[in-house]
């Protein structure tokens, strides 16, 4: 269409529209193109809505996926670091068990009573049950 | 004209564009196919670490669970020399040296060479004590690190060691129970293949194969501290008084073979292993033979009473020596005792009184009481480097032979032999087989060990003869420094000569023992106490039963065995 055929356009529409004899074929004609021309253009629209549907689909999955990716690599190195403050604090555990049994050793509180002056006692008295029991 | 050369240009440079394609292509279609494995590997390579998982060694207990020896992981210190540096590229080598040197106690030189010795990576100090690293950990040094490294610690130091034996820097066990239950207590190592990212960090996506490590077993021994400490303690103590060379103790159940502790001097401290010298590594319980002298006197008496060939009234005329095989063996100082029974032979420690009572046994039956006593033969004891001694085969044994090892000379043993052979006596006649691990604990559980009858070797009639006979020894004669207050005690003493190298006894050197057994009515501990070479010849026995003395006193007043003499 041409910039003239453009500015006498609305004329020419009314001379289109003009009822004419012949024109009930040509309108049922321009229905069914109509039609058709509707039909494309909804077919268009579908498809568009259909491709970004999918593209906006798919994003969303790589998006959802990325998330769980990340979400699980941040909790394996969280997972990581407990393991690790977990295995510190069992060794520190350790080194304390082993400086109780140290401390508990015989050999060290023998040392340490007779650091502070304490002496073996010589005699140690015994209770004979049969004895207590004769009494009674 | 220019649409021809146009066209010419661009077929050339399709052509260009197609064989660079292909041979894309080709190149591509290669990695995808034949070089696809190699690229596989590289990349895994990249990000994949193969790590052997260390298996956790097992915890050595005593019979009440005081730890005897554990592992832990500590922090060996590295450097990195090329690291030493700081933004302006100035070397800090001296100053780190200078600043670790008083926390290491080593000197700044030292430690300032190793930095400059061109290694590119170096231990600066392996397993340090906990709160020296982390002091150091604490400086933030520029080009050092902390590697975890398994140490097998023993918290009551020295006590014991003989009987735990040690690990040495490769994680094997030596010696003792660590040698002896290497396998049990190492456990098997895992494996972990991980993804790891650039910060060596485990990838949680990864790929991940773990085989996890299986810990050595935990063993609970039938050692007691308690009475090990005190034994460990008389032993130093007797040794340093007397200025003997060496000496060992055992302390057995009779009951059932438990041993409850054992003591050797020369000894070691499990820490300190490196500077230590071979013989004190020697268990001179279980490796180190010597010749008894009469405290086997007991073993003839058992042997003659069991066959039926004496009694403890049986008596003969002691003339102060025995004449057997052409050889006259004296009695100690050849003292003269005229009429004497079994019973004081063993009081007196008669030389001549036991060769009589091994003449009416005969060779034969003595050699065959002494191997069913288990002489000659290794116990079985669950320890490594045990020996077995030497009770030479009846045919290489000359007339003399029977006097002498009557009253212990011409034979070896080893003390916990001799202490394994008092048990059988005290506990009724039934010779048991030493050990020292009561139970072993795994995933699956406990398994204990059951105790081993080996066999009878003299009956309870004989049995409770002789334990009347060795009280009556320790009541009333040569073994009287060894009575108990509040306790009957059976036992006897023995002074041995040493034999040399050429086949002759040593002059002015002998080994002195004592072995006893507490109450002497269902007894609770065998005791046998050696001292080789004391230097004081004046007091002969009494140091060992002095020793003997101080380990029962404390080891019955811990046990709260209650007294059965008034």
């Amino acid at each position: 269409m041409t910039f003239a055929q453009a500015v006498r356009a609305p004329q020419a529409r009314r001379v289109q529209h003009r009822p004419h004899r012949q024109a009930v074929p040509h309108r049922r004609a321009a229905s069914r193109q109509a039609a058709t021309r509707v039909r494309g253009a909804s077919w268009e629209i579908r498809s568009y809505f259909l491709v970004s549907g999918v593209i906006v689909s798919c994003f969303l999955l790589v998006l959802l996926y990325l998330a769980q990716a990340t979400a699980v690599s941040a909790a394996g190195y969280e997972a990581q670091r407990l393991a690790a403050q977990r295995d510190e604090l069992r060794r520190q555990n350790a080194l304390l068990v082993i400086e109780s049994a140290r401390l508990d050793s015989p050999a060290r509180v023998e040392t340490e009573a007779q650091r502070l002056g304490l002496v073996r006692a010589a005699t140690i008295g015994v209770v004979v049950p049969e004895a207590v029991a004769a009494t009674r | 004209m220019t649409a021809t050369i146009s066209h010419a240009r661009l077929r050339v440079l399709f052509a260009f564009f197609a064989v660079a394609s292909l041979l894309l292509s080709a190149r591509l279609a290669y990695w995808q196919t034949v070089g696809r494995a190699d690229l596989l590997s590289r990349a895994t390579d990249q990000v994949h670490s193969d790590l052997i998982v260390a298996a956790q060694r097992g915890v050595i207990r005593d019979r009440n669970g005081a730890i005897l020896a554990t592992t832990v992981e500590l922090r060996s210190l590295y450097a990195i020399p090329g690291l030493m540096t700081d933004r302006d590229g100035t070397d800090l080598k001296p100053r780190i040296a200078s600043t670790l040197a008083p926390i290491l106690g080593e000197k700044a030189e030292v430690l300032r060479a190793a930095f400059e010795s061109g290694a590119e990576w170096l231990f600066v100090r392996r397993r340090l004590p906990e709160d020296i690293a982390a002091r150091i950990a604490a400086l933030h040094l520029a080009g050092l690190g902390f590697e975890m490294e398994p140490k097998r610690l023993y918290p009551n130091g020295a006590v014991g060691a003989q009987v735990l034996g040690f690990v040495n820097d490769d994680g094997v066990g030596q010696y003792g129970v660590e040698g002896r239950y290497a396998a049990e207590l190492s456990g098997t190592p895992g494996r972990l293949v991980v993804a790891r990212d650039p910060a060596n960090r485990e990838l949680a996506l990864g790929l991940r194969t773990a085989v996890p490590a299986t810990n050595g077993d935990d063993l609970w021994l039938t050692i007691d501290l308690a009475v090990q400490n005190a034994v460990e303690r008389e032993l130093a103590a007797v040794v340093e008084r007397e200025k003997a060379s060496g000496g060992a103790i055992v302390v057995l159940d009779p009951k059932d073979g438990a041993v409850l502790a054992i003591a050797s001097s020369p000894t070691y401290d499990p820490a300190r292993v490196g500077s230590a010298d071979a013989e004190a590594l020697r268990n001179r319980a279980i490796s180190w033979t010597y010749e008894p002298g009469s405290t086997m006197k007991a073993i003839t008496v058992a042997a003659a009473l069991d066959k039926g060939v004496i009694t403890p009234a049986t008596s003969y005329q002691d003339v102060g020596y025995a004449v057997i095989g052409g050889r006259k063996l004296c009695n100690a100082q050849c003292k003269v005792y005229g009429p004497t029974t079994v019973t004081q032979i063993l009081a007196r420690s008669q030389n001549a009184g036991a060769v009589f009572v091994a003449s009416k046994l005969g060779a034969a039956d003595l050699n065959a009481y002494l191997k069913s006593f288990g002489f000659g033969q290794r116990t079985g004891v669950d320890l490594s480097a045990e020996t077995g001694g030497i009770v030479r085969p009846l045919a290489e044994w000359y007339p003399v032979d029977l006097g002498t090892i009557s009253f212990g000379q011409g034979l070896s043993i080893t003390p916990l032999q001799l202490a394994s052979a008092y048990a059988a006596i005290a506990n009724g006649g039934t010779l048991y087989q030493p050990y020292v691990v009561a139970s072993r604990r795994d995933a699956d559980g406990e398994h204990r060990t059951a105790p081993v009858a080996v066999r009878r070797v003299i009956s309870e009639e004989t049995s409770a003869t002789l334990v009347t006979m060795l009280t009556t020894t320790v009541d009333n004669g040569i073994a009287n420094a060894a009575a108990l207050k509040g306790y009957s005690v059976a036992g006897k003493t023995g002074t041995a000569q040493i034999p040399s190298d050429e086949g002759r006894y040593v002059d002015d050197a002998y080994i002195s023992s004592f072995a006893g057994f507490v109450p002497a009515i269902d007894p609770r501990m065998v005791v046998v106490v050696v001292l080789e070479k004391p230097q004081s010849k004046l007091l002969g026995t009494v140091p060992v039963m002095n020793t003997f003395k101080a380990i029962a006193t404390d080891a019955l007043r811990y046990a709260r065995v209650q007294p059965d003499r008034p």
